[in-house]
């Protein structure tokens, strides 16, 4: 018995099929979809604040995000304790809004400079992972017959591993830091689009203007590479944008676990995990925590409304 | 209809696990059983094999040496298995008269024998503590209850060296059934370690009933017990929380008694709570940073002028501001044993001369190194934030820091081998001695085997110094050899010794009897609960 | 089902073999580090002078005996080690999942039954926020308000430290509690239980009130269902009768599915609540490079995956009146 591969696809995603019609068409639906999805927009507004943050954050930031000041370690966030305010030693130019951590850095600064970690690298991890699978998926398509076959039971058996777990043992064998991290997600994430592209493939192939292409008698690659994988992408690309939410939430789990960034980098994750041993001092692990809650918020509003607007089954 | 009941049967549970989640109730118990919440470290609790401070506390409850220390400090040799002793004219033989009526755990009586036996398995089996016995010549059972010893020279810190629990007493029939064994290949056909990390064979007040690896130890009263202070627990939980903010959260919730590892910090905020004492007092225990002295492991921290730059690059004060009630050492050799430099007479921050001291050294721009240290928290002190504020502090000298932590074991065993180039580690004394300084220096158990700064690449003036140091007995010429190798240290050594903290314990109020040690730390049979 | 099981022991082999430490060091003990016999007996044993290939074969051969080599951090073999914390996991992964089921199966219902009004988008959205807390965070966040302010519930570790574990039938303390007839113990235990638990659970609901709504959407518009309504039965018989139970399909599916998740999430839920389980073990494991502990779990999680499918499959023939046709 082998695990039943048609009852999966059953209930994972189901492949979207962007039906072709004319660029203003297309704009107006969107806009529509938009409007009767308020969480998409509001999804997007703080994907692109989160993104401009993340750019701009050497300007917006007071401080710099190592730069360390044992004497005013762990103080409490100037936002939320209004005893500050009568306190004559608090001058403007020390005031931390969200707090201080243990060696005394301005927690909002590490909070504006987070993103520049964190979302390149849940983006690295999907355009890494739709790559490989994309990859193995299309070849798995095209060839068909054993090579199908071999390629799909490779998937089905990456698929078998909780993805933590074989990231885990991943970055045992390649040590811990971001780019093993990434490799390590990377490694856990392609068998997912390796099965959707594989099935966009079967259903290409079959079409009408593939077989013309194919009868004119251009040569395999060719066929591959140049109709069946475009038509096969866009949807590839959907799923991607709905997924770098989910890489960004397993990512900081890695990071939160100690592999990933070094101790010091201002990344989320790792914030939090360090902010543990001063369970106490909230300020230090809640913020960062709230700021992954939020944009793997955003991007699942994102990916809930298109979801959506791609599937009517379930409007 | 199936389905309909199902809805209501998961609806039956949730209501029920509600609940029951609702009552939190105290079990009651009808034995004394006291709970510590403590960061484990340790690898053995084999006397002769495991040498960490976690190994300490347990084996002081479980097992009994020749001699002792008073309950709190180190002042004064007290009789404790040997009733009393004569040292012979040249100092170089000890002979002990044993207690009689002492019975170990499973009854047997203790002889001569068990003496001579774990003095030898000590020496044989060649562990982590094995070093401590390496000046005994020979142990001799002269009869039934009178063991002498031979040193290879006169050692003047022997008997304080014998009040480790490293030199406790073992029952040799049982640990002899067990696979141990006193013989010279011990090393390679001992075996009785896994008995003794589950078992103890001593003649200590508790017994170990149990240990489970980062979980927890449980000690229980020794049914045996020979001596007429009978410790007031019968059971005692060492309970593995490694995160000092978990710590804090049991001992208020009454979780757990006492705590061993709470921060400053969280001491500080404890102190307005009337169900918690808290005991601040000076610790011994030191960190420091490590760097090979071998050009191959350490690469540009094997040059004594980078050692030293790093040395003058580290913000000490800031140590001293992030760890409330710590100071800053003087040298390897602990603030408050005899002759040791206190920060008086440490060094202090020069950047300007350190980065003289890197161009010197060919590296005017710095470079790049990776730092290993164990992902740990000790004492309320996590090793990350210390090895966050050397990686800022050296990067202000231009020295690129990359933190690598690693696993505890994992980092000990390439720390031990003598394999790691740069890291960052604590020190307990071994002994209570100036002494202890000797393992600091060339040759010696840190410097020498774990850093590769021997007689040939150590400067002539610090070896001549180590061997003066070694043989020499008079009180008062130590004391100045002390000083003059400190000094010399502080100028050239392949270590950067940086922060010593206070110890910081924090307990339930209604705990009795609570005693700091400087050699085991905590001695759990001391402790009573009132009321 | 057996070639998907040897496919996983190998990928679990190859990258085991990937970690740089030396199994010699961390399989014998210190002092055997010498004696010559032992390395060649032990090398020997599992095959280390040989090819790759043949050292798999070896590695298999001793694990079908029950062998699976000893953990470098506990310097236990590996499936005494699973014994042990085997059943902690699956006691919080059986409640995780009645708690993900209870919370999803109801959302979803209730978004789908009240589709497009105002409770349907509540429900969404608070869906969707849950499934976007890291666990780390939902886990910090609970045990700051019910443990250390409100104290309603356990704080870290299966039982106060203080309590003895019950006598050991099944390793769920909360059934052996029971089995031993003492409710304070079950009740300190389930207190312990609950929270991660449901961190756990919010963590595999939010996918399970996703499939339910749109499945259960599905299956309102069909014909029967109109046909139902058309013979004057009420709503809430119409939904419960006739639409969960087709909608439910593809949720059982979904269990099988969420085990994954559900064990990735125990990793972390294990670490932050000291839940003395597999996930926490892996964890450590993975730390230390500890190589036979970390293709032990990946076995052992193999053939849990295979089994729950397997079990899966069965419901499926029970709860599916096509398939028994076919």
């Amino acid at each position: 018995m082998t695990v039943p591969t048609a009852r999966l696809e059953s209930v994972a995603e189901r492949p979207i099929a962007l039906t072709p019609s004319s660029r203003r068409e297309q704009a107006a639906t969107v806009w529509y979809h938009l409007r009767k999805n308020p969480l998409v927009l509001v999804g997007l507004i703080i994907v692109i604040v989160w993104v401009l943050i993340s750019l701009l954050a050497p300007t917006l930031a007071p401080f710099d995000p190592l730069q360390q000041d044992v004497s005013n370690r762990l103080q409490r966030p100037a936002l939320f304790d209004s005893s500050q305010e009568t306190d004559e030693e608090v001058t403007d130019a020390t005031t931390h809004l969200l707090g201080t951590d243990e060696l005394g850095r301005d927690i909002l600064t590490r909070l504006l400079y987070g993103g520049r970690i964190t979302i390149p690298a849940g983006i690295a991890v999907i355009i890494f992972g739709s790559i490989v699978g994309t990859l193995i998926g299309s070849l798995a398509g095209y060839l068909g017959g054993m090579w199908d076959e071999v390629f799909m039971r490779i998937t089905e058996l990456f698929m078998a591993f909780p993805t933590i777990i074989l990231a885990l043992a991943v970055t045992a064998a390649l040590g811990s830091d971001i780019r093993n991290a990434i490799i390590a997600l990377v490694v856990v994430w392609w068998p997912n689009y390796a099965r959707l592209v594989r099935g966009l493939v079967l259903e290409v192939k079959t079409q009408d203007y593939v077989e013309a292409v194919r009868a004119i008698g251009a040569p395999g690659y060719y066929i591959l590479l140049r109709t069946i994988l475009p038509n096969s992408f866009a949807p590839a690309v959907v799923l991607a944008t709905l997924d770098i939410g989910n890489a960004i939430l397993v990512f900081a789990g890695l990071s939160f676990l100690g592999l990933g960034p070094e101790p010091s980098s201002p990344e989320w994750g790792k914030m939090v995990s360090i902010g543990i041993d001063f369970f106490d001092q909230w300020w230090m692990w809640l913020f960062p925590g709230i700021a992954i809650a939020s944009l793997v918020m955003a991007f699942n509003f994102i990916g809930d409304g298109m979801r959506d607007i791609l599937d009517p089954r379930t409007r | 209809m199936l389905h309909v009941r199902r809805g209501v049967l998961f609806s039956l549970l949730m209501a029920l696990v509600l609940l029951g989640g609702l009552v939190t109730g105290a079990v009651a118990q009808d034995e004394q059983v006291l709970v510590i919440g403590h960061a484990e470290i340790t690898d053995s609790y084999d006397p002769a094999n495991g040498f960490t401070q976690t190994t300490g506390i347990v084996n002081r409850a479980t097992y009994q040496t020749l001699v002792t220390f008073p309950d709190a400090d180190a002042s004064e040799i007290l009789p404790l298995l040997a009733t009393d002793w004569t040292i012979s004219e040249d100092g170089t033989q000890y002979t002990f008269n044993l207690r009689e009526g002492v019975t170990f755990s499973n009854g047997d009586p203790l002889t001569a024998d068990d003496v001579v036996f774990s003095m030898k398995r000590l020496q044989n089996v060649n562990g982590n503590p094995s070093f401590l016995a390496d000046p005994i010549v020979d142990v001799v059972a002269d009869d039934d209850m009178t063991v002498t010893f031979t040193l290879e020279s006169v050692r003047p810190s022997f008997l304080a060296e014998l009040a480790n629990t490293v030199f406790s007493i073992t029952n040799a029939d049982e640990v002899r059934a067990n696979g141990g064994t006193d013989a010279a290949d011990a090393e390679e056909t001992d075996t009785a370690e896994d008995y003794l990390n589950q078992n103890s064979a001593g003649t200590g007040p508790y017994i170990l009933e149990s240990w489970t690896p980062q979980e927890e130890t449980v000690l229980v009263r020794n049914p045996n017990y020979w001596g007429e202070d009978l410790p007031f627990f019968d059971r005692v939980l060492i309970v593995n929380i490694p995160e000092a903010a978990t710590q804090k959260v049991a001992l208020e919730s009454g979780d757990i008694d006492l705590a061993t590892d709470l921060s400053p910090d969280q001491v500080a905020e404890l102190a307005d709570n009337p169900d918690i004492s808290v005991f601040i007092g000076p610790g011994n225990i030191h960190h420091f940073l490590i760097m090979n002295a071998d050009p191959e492991i350490g690469g540009p921290v094997s040059d004594p002028l980078v050692q030293r730059a790093i040395r003058l690059a580290l913000d000490y004060d800031g140590y001293t501001d992030l760890w409330e009630g710590s100071i800053q050492p003087g040298s390897d050799l602990a603030f408050g044993l005899a002759g040791a430099f206190g920060p008086d007479q440490a060094l202090s921050r020069d950047l300007d001369t350190a980065r003289e001291l890197l161009a010197e050294a060919g590296f005017p721009d710095g470079f790049d190194i990776v730092m290993t240290y164990p992902d740990l928290t000790f004492g309320g002190i996590p090793f990350a934030t210390n090895a966050q504020k050397i990686q800022a502090d050296l990067a202000e000298v231009g020295i690129n820091v990359e933190l690598n932590p690693q696993d505890f074991q994992i980092a000990l065993e390439e720390y031990r081998e003598g394999d790691q180039g740069f890291g960052y580690w604590l020190w307990g004394p071994d002994i209570n001695d100036p002494a202890d300084l000797l393992s600091f220096m060339p040759g010696g158990k840190v410097a020498g085997e774990r850093l590769n700064w021997n007689d040939d690449n150590a400067p002539p003036e610090i070896v001549a110094l180590r061997d003066q140091f070694a043989v020499e007995s008079d009180p008062e010429r130590r004391l100045e050899l002390v000083a003059e190798i400190q000094t010399a240290l502080q100028e050239t050594s392949p270590t950067a010794p940086f922060n010593q903290p206070a110890v910081q314990i924090a307990f339930r109020s209604d705990i009795e009897g609570f005693v700091w040690h400087p050699q085991w730390l905590l001695d759990v049979a001391l402790l009573s609960r009132v009321g | 089902m057996i070639p998907l099981l040897f496919g996983i022991s190998l990928v679990a082999f190859l990258i085991a073999n990937a970690i740089p430490a030396d199994p010699i060091n961390a399989n014998l003990p210190p002092n055997a580090l010498n004696d010559e016999e032992l390395i060649a007996a032990f090398r020997a044993k599992w095959g280390l002078d040989e090819p790759l290939h043949v050292q798999y074969i070896t590695y298999i051969t001793n694990v079908l005996q029950g062998d699976m080599g000893t953990s470098i951090k506990t310097r236990k073999p590996v499936a005494d080690d699973i014994r042990q914390f085997l059943p902690a996991t699956i006691e919080l992964a059986t409640l995780s999942i009645v708690i993900g089921l209870t919370m999803g199966i109801s959302f979803g219902v209730i978004s789908a039954v009240w589709q497009n009004t105002v409770v349907d988008y509540f429900v969404r959205v608070f869906a969707l926020i849950g499934v976007s807390f890291p666990v780390f965070l939902l886990a910090l966040i609970g045990l700051t308000i019910f443990h250390s302010e409100l104290g309603l519930v356990g704080g870290p570790g299966r039982l106060d430290f203080i309590v003895r574990d019950p006598p050991k039938v099944t390793g769920l303390f909360t059934v052996d509690a029971l089995l031993d007839g003492d409710f304070d113990k079950f009740r300190n235990a389930l207190s312990h239980l609950i929270l991660p638990s449901f961190v756990l659970g919010m963590f595999v609901s939010g996918i399970i009130a996703r499939i339910t709504r749109s499945s259960l959407l599905e299956v309102l518009n069909m014909d029967y269902m109109r046909t139902a309504r058309s013979k004057g039965l009420s709503e809430r018989v119409v939904v419960i009768r006739h639409g969960l139970s087709n909608a439910l399909i593809p949720v059982v599916t979904i269990i099988g599915l969420s085990f994954g998740n559900l064990l990735a999430g125990a990793v972390l839920t294990e670490s932050i609540f000291a839940w003395p389980g597999i996930g926490r073990y892996m964890f450590r494991a993975s730390t230390a490079q500890d190589f036979p502990a970390i293709m032990g779990i990946s076995m052992l999680i193999a053939v849990i995956y295979v089994i729950v499918n397997f079990v899966v499959d069965i419901l499926y023939y029970f709860i599916d009146p096509r398939i028994r046709v076919a």
